[in-house]
C-alpha cells in the first residue's frame, strides 16, 4: 500500500469494508449451519461448513491486515497494538450500548415485536459490562506496570 | 456384543508380558490440569477415575480373560476395583528397566492396546493414559497382582512408587486388583459421589458383556449388588423402556459384522418427547453420541423417508421430507459397536470421533431397516405414524410462531396469543418441571406474605392453584384466575373460587384484593406493562402484590439464556434482567420493593421434554449447555452429569411490592 490517507477517500476502502462484513457473516453462518448439520446428523457437511468457516476466518483478517493502519471501520480509530484495539473495541461496544441497539429496540416496540425489543435490550446490556470490562483493562494497561500481571 | 471364542493354542500364542508394553514419552502434567483428564475435579471426577479402572477390568472381559469383575467402596473414602483377568505382567521390561507393572502405572501413554498384535480385543481404552491416571491423582494407590502362581504388590503415593515390587508368596489365584484413594488436594471432598450413576454404568456394562458378573459392593451404604445378564443389548434396551409406553413390540435388532467392525443396535419406538439413544464403542458409554450415532440417525431417516414416499404418505415432489428429529422423536435405541481402532474426543471417551464408521454405520442400519419396514407392516404403520404426527406438530408450531407475528402487527393486545400461552401447558403440569413444585420456592413466595389473616388473595394465571394454595393459612380466602377451563378445573381442588378469565381484563371490580400472587407469567405477555396495571386497580390501596421469576444472574448470562429460553417456549416476549423487572413494578406505580432470592436445580432435560419444544430446539438446547459462552459460564452454574443429563442453577427472584396507600 502507498498511501494509507489516500486509500481512506476512495472506493477501495468502502469496498474493503463491504468485504470484511461479508466475510464475517460469511464465517457466522457457516459455523451456525454447521451446528445444526451436526444435531442432524449430517458429519461431512457439518465439516465442511466449519472448513469455510476457517477459511473465512483467514479472508476477515486478511481485510483486516490491509485496513490495519486506515483504521477500524466501526470506529474509525487506527488498529494493530493491543493498546489501539482495546480503544477501537471499547469505542465500537460503547456505541452499540448506548446508540445502536437502544435505537433498534425502540424500532421493534414501535413495529410490535417485543420479543426482538427484548433480545435488542439483552444485547445492549451484555455491551454495558463490555464497556466496563474493556474500560477496566485499557485503565489497567495505562499504569506504569503495563497492567499485563500474567 | 457376540464373544468370541479363544482357544487354549490361541491364548498360548498371544504372549502377554513385558514385551507387549510399549511406552509413549512424557508424563506430569496430569495432576497439574487433572480435569483434562478425569472431565472435573468434583465427584465426577472420582467416577472417572473408577470407570478407567472398570474399563482396564472390562477389556479383559472383552478378550475373553476375565468373567468376573467387583467394585467396592470403602468407607474411608477409597476405591477397590479388583477382576479374575490375566494380571498386569510383573516381568521387566526391556527398554524401562523397571516390571512392566510400573511402567503402566506411571508412564502416560503406556499399555498392551497400542500393539495390534492380539493382545487385545476391541479395548475400550487407547489412550493408554487411563489406570497411570488414576494413579497421578491418588492419594494412594495399591495394586495387588496374581500370575504365573505368583501374588505380587506394590504401592504407590500420588503416582510415584513407594517401595518396589514385592511376592508376597505363592498363590494360584489369577487377576489384578487396583486400590486407591482419590487425592484430597486435587479433588473437592467427595461427599455427593453417586452411587446410582457407578450402579447404572456396572448394570450397562453387564448388559454388554453377557455372561459376566460385575458386583458393586457400596460399604458406605451397605449395600451389594450384582449384575449378570444374558440379554444383551435387548436387556439393556427393555431396561431403558421399562417406564415408557411402546409403540410396538418386540424390539427392532440389527446385527452386522464386517471382520473388522460388529455392529450391534436395538430398535424401539414408544410415546415418549425426545429420543433417548445410547451409545457404547467398544464398551466405552459415548454419551455426547458421536459418528456412530449420526450414521444410525441418517439410516433411520433415510429409509423411512423412502417408505413414506414410496407408500404416498409424503409428496416427494413437494420436498415433503422427515427430518432426523422426526423419525428419532419417541425412539429408544442402544447402539453399541466394535472395532479395532476407536478413536474419541478426551479420555472421558464421551464422544465417538471416527468419521469412516459413520457410512458404515449408516449403510448396514439402512440397509436392514429398510428391510424390517418392508416385511412387518404393523411396526412400519407405527414408527412412520409418529413421525409424521412429529412433522404435522412442527409444522403447526412454525404456522402458530407465524400467525402469532402477523397478529401482533394489528392488533394492540392479542387475546389469541394469550389463550394460545396459555392453553399450550400439559395436563401432567406438575410433572413438567421441577421448579412446578418445588416446596422451598412456594414457601419463598408465601414467606413474603405480609397481609392480615382475614384477607383475600388472589392467584393469577393460576394454573393448577399451586402457588395460591402455598398461602393457605395466611390468608382466609384465595381466589385462582385461569384461562382454561381445564386449568380452572384443577385448581378448584386447591383454591377457595376459581374464575375463568383474562389478565388483560380481570373480571373483578377495582380494589377487591389485598393479595396479588402470580409466578413465571408476566414474561410470556407481549405487553407486560397490561397485566402489572390490572394487578394494581383489582388491588385495594395498600395491598400487596407477590411474584416470583426466573432472571439471569446478570448481564453476561442473559443473551444465553434468551436463546435456551426462546428455543424451550417460542411465545417468550422478555428476557428481564432485575433491573427490568424492577422498572416494570415501579412504573406501575408499586411502592416499597423487596426480592428474595431463591437458587433452584432444574432438571433441563425434563423441562424440554415438551411438545412446545421441537426435536431440533432440545438438541440446540443441549448444544448451548455443551458449548456456553465462557462469560456466562462463569457467573450461571449448571452442570452436564456422566449419564447426559444437564441439571441449570436458575435464579428465582421473588419479589413484593404494594400499593400506595
Amino acid at each position: 500500500m502507498t498511501n494509507i490517507t489516500e486509500l481512506q477517500s476512495l472506493p477501495t476502502f468502502e469496498n474493503l469494508k463491504t468485504s470484511l462484513a461479508f466475510e464475517a457473516r460469511a464465517v457466522l453462518r457457516f459455523l451456525y449451519f454447521a451446528k445444526i448439520a451436526e444435531i442432524e446428523g449430517l458429519h461431512g457437511v457439518a465439516q465442511l461448513f466449519e472448513e469455510m468457516a476457517e477459511g473465512g476466518i483467514c479472508c476477515s483478517h486478511g481485510t483486516l491486515d490491509l485496513l490495519r493502519h486506515v483504521g477500524d471501520p466501526d470506529s474509525d480509530i487506527p488498529i494493530g497494538e493491543t493498546n489501539s484495539n482495546l480503544r477501537s473495541a471499547l469505542q465500537v461496544e460503547m456505541q452499540a450500548f448506548e446508540a445502536i441497539y437502544p435505537a433498534m429496540a425502540a424500532t421493534a416496540r414501535e413495529d410490535r415485536y417485543p420479543d426482538i425489543a427484548s433480545w435488542f435490550e439483552t444485547l445492549a446490556k451484555l455491551k454495558r459490562s463490555h464497556v466496563e470490562t474493556l474500560r477496566k483493562t485499557l485503565e489497567a494497561m495505562r499504569q506504569p506496570s503495563g497492567g499485563e500481571e500474567q | 456384543m457376540t464373544r468370541r471364542t479363544t482357544s487354549a493354542e490361541e491364548v498360548a500364542s498371544r504372549r502377554y508380558d513385558a514385551t507387549n508394553i510399549k511406552v509413549l514419552p512424557g508424563l506430569n502434567a496430569i495432576r497439574q490440569s487433572p480435569a483434562m483428564f478425569a472431565g472435573s475435579t468434583g465427584a465426577e471426577g472420582v467416577l472417572q477415575l473408577v470407570n478407567e479402572a472398570v474399563d482396564n477390568a472390562i477389556d479383559e472381559v472383552r478378550s475373553n480373560f476375565c468373567d468376573w469383575l467387583q467394585v467396592c467402596l470403602k468407607p474411608d473414602g477409597s476405591f477397590v476395583v479388583e477382576d479374575n483377568g490375566r494380571g498386569i505382567p510383573v516381568d521387566l521390561h526391556e527398554k524401562e528397566g523397571i516390571p512392566a507393572v510400573e511402567v503402566v502405572l506411571t508412564r502416560l501413554h503406556a499399555g498392551g492396546k497400542f500393539s495390534n498384535d492380539g493382545t487385545y480385543v476391541r479395548p475400550s481404552g487407547l489412550h493408554g493414559v487411563g489406570i497411570s491416571c488414576v494413579n497421578a491423582l491418588s492419594e494412594w494407590l495399591e495394586v495387588d497382582i496374581w500370575r504365573d502362581g505368583f501374588h505380587y504388590r506394590q504401592r504407590y503415593a500420588r503416582g510415584s512408587p513407594e517401595s518396589t515390587l514385592r511376592t508376597l508368596g505363592t498363590s494360584r489365584k489369577r487377576g489384578t486388583r487396583i486400590r486407591f484413594l482419590p487425592d484430597k488436594l486435587i479433588f473437592d471432598e467427595a461427599t455427593d459421589f453417586s452411587h446410582l450413576q457407578l450402579a447404572h454404568r456396572l448394570e450397562e456394562l453387564a448388559f454388554l458383556h453377557p455372561g459376566a458378573v460385575i458386583e458393586l459392593d457400596d460399604c458406605r451404604r451397605g449395600q451389594r449388588q450384582r449384575f449378570q445378564f444374558v440379554s444383551g443389548i435387548l436387556g439393556l434396551l427393555d431396561r431403558l423402556n421399562e417406564s415408557r409406553i411402546c409403540l410396538h413390540a418386540p424390539p427392532i435388532r440389527i446385527h452386522h459384522n464386517a471382520g473388522d467392525l460388529e455392529l450391534e443396535v436395538a430398535l424401539q419406538w414408544t410415546e415418549s418427547y425426545g429420543d433417548c439413544i445410547k451409545s457404547f464403542v467398544n464398551g466405552a458409554n459415548t454419551i455426547h453420541g458421536g459418528t456412530h450415532v449420526a450414521g444410525l440417525r441418517s439410516a433411520l431417516s433415510h429409509a423411512m423417508n423412502e417408505y413414506a414416499c414410496e407408500k404416498g404418505l409424503l409428496d416427494e415432489h413437494a420436498g415433503d421430507r422427515m427430518t432426523a428429529f422426526d423419525v428419532a422423536e419417541g425412539l429408544t435405541a442402544v447402539l453399541s459397536l466394535s472395532l479395532d481402532l476407536p478413536s474419541f474426543e478426551g479420555q472421558t471417551k464421551s464422544r465417538f470421533t471416527r468419521h469412516a464408521a459413520q457410512q458404515r454405520v449408516e449403510t448396514a442400519v439402512y440397509e436392514r431397516f429398510r428391510k424390517v419396514l418392508r416385511s412387518e407392516s404393523k411396526v412400519a404403520t407405527a414408527v412412520i405414524g409418529r413421525a409424521l404426527e412429529v412433522l404435522r406438530a412442527r409444522r403447526s408450531i412454525r404456522r402458530v410462531c407465524d400467525k402469532n407475528r402477523f397478529e401482533q402487527k394489528n392488533i394492540e393486545v392479542d387475546a389469541e396469543v394469550y389463550k394460545r400461552q396459555f392453553s399450550i401447558r400439559s395436563t401432567n403440569w406438575h410433572d413438567s418441571a421441577l421448579w412446578i413444585t418445588d416446596e422451598q420456592l412456594l414457601e419463598c413466595h408465601a414467606s413474603l406474605c405480609k397481609v392480615e389473616e382475614e384477607s383475600v388473595g388472589l392467584d393469577v394465571c393460576c394454573g393448577s392453584g399451586i402457588v395460591g394454595a402455598a398461602f393457605k393459612g395466611k390468608v382466609s380466602k384465595m381466589v385462582g384466575l385461569d384461562l382454561t377451563p381445564a386449568m380452572v378445573a384443577l385448581a378448584e381442588t386447591r383454591l377457595d373460587e376459581v374464575h375463568q378469565g383474562t389478565v388483560y381484563d380481570m373480571p373483578f371490580e377495582d380494589a377487591t384484593f389485598d393479595l396479588v400472587v402470580t409466578r413465571e407469567v408476566l414474561h410470556i405477555l407481549p405487553q407486560p406493562g397490561a397485566p402489572v396495571a390490572e394487578i394494581f386497580r383489582v388491588l385495594r390501596p395498600g395491598g400487596q402484590f407477590i411474584t416470583g421469576q426466573i432472571l439471569p444472574y446478570g448481564e453476561q448470562d442473559a443473551v444465553w439464556m434468551y436463546r435456551i429460553f426462546k428455543k424451550k417456549q417460542p411465545l417468550i416476549f422478555s428476557m428481564f434482567q432485575e433491573e427490568d423487572f424492577r422498572r416494570l413494578l415501579l412504573e406501575g406505580g408499586f411502592v416499597n420493593l423487596e426480592m428474595q432470592e431463591y437458587l433452584q436445580w432444574e432438571s433441563i432435560d425434563l423441562w424440554i421434554s415438551t411438545h412446545e419444544t421441537t426435536p431440533l430446539h432440545r438438541r440446540e438446547i443441549r448444544d448451548l449447555f455443551l458449548h456456553a459462552p465462557r462469560e456466562a459460564r462463569c457467573i450461571h452454574p449448571f452442570e452436564v452429569l456422566p449419564s447426559g443429563e444437564i441439571r441449570d442453577q436458575w435464579r428465582w427472584c421473588v419479589f413484593s411490592a404494594h400499593k400506595p396507600t
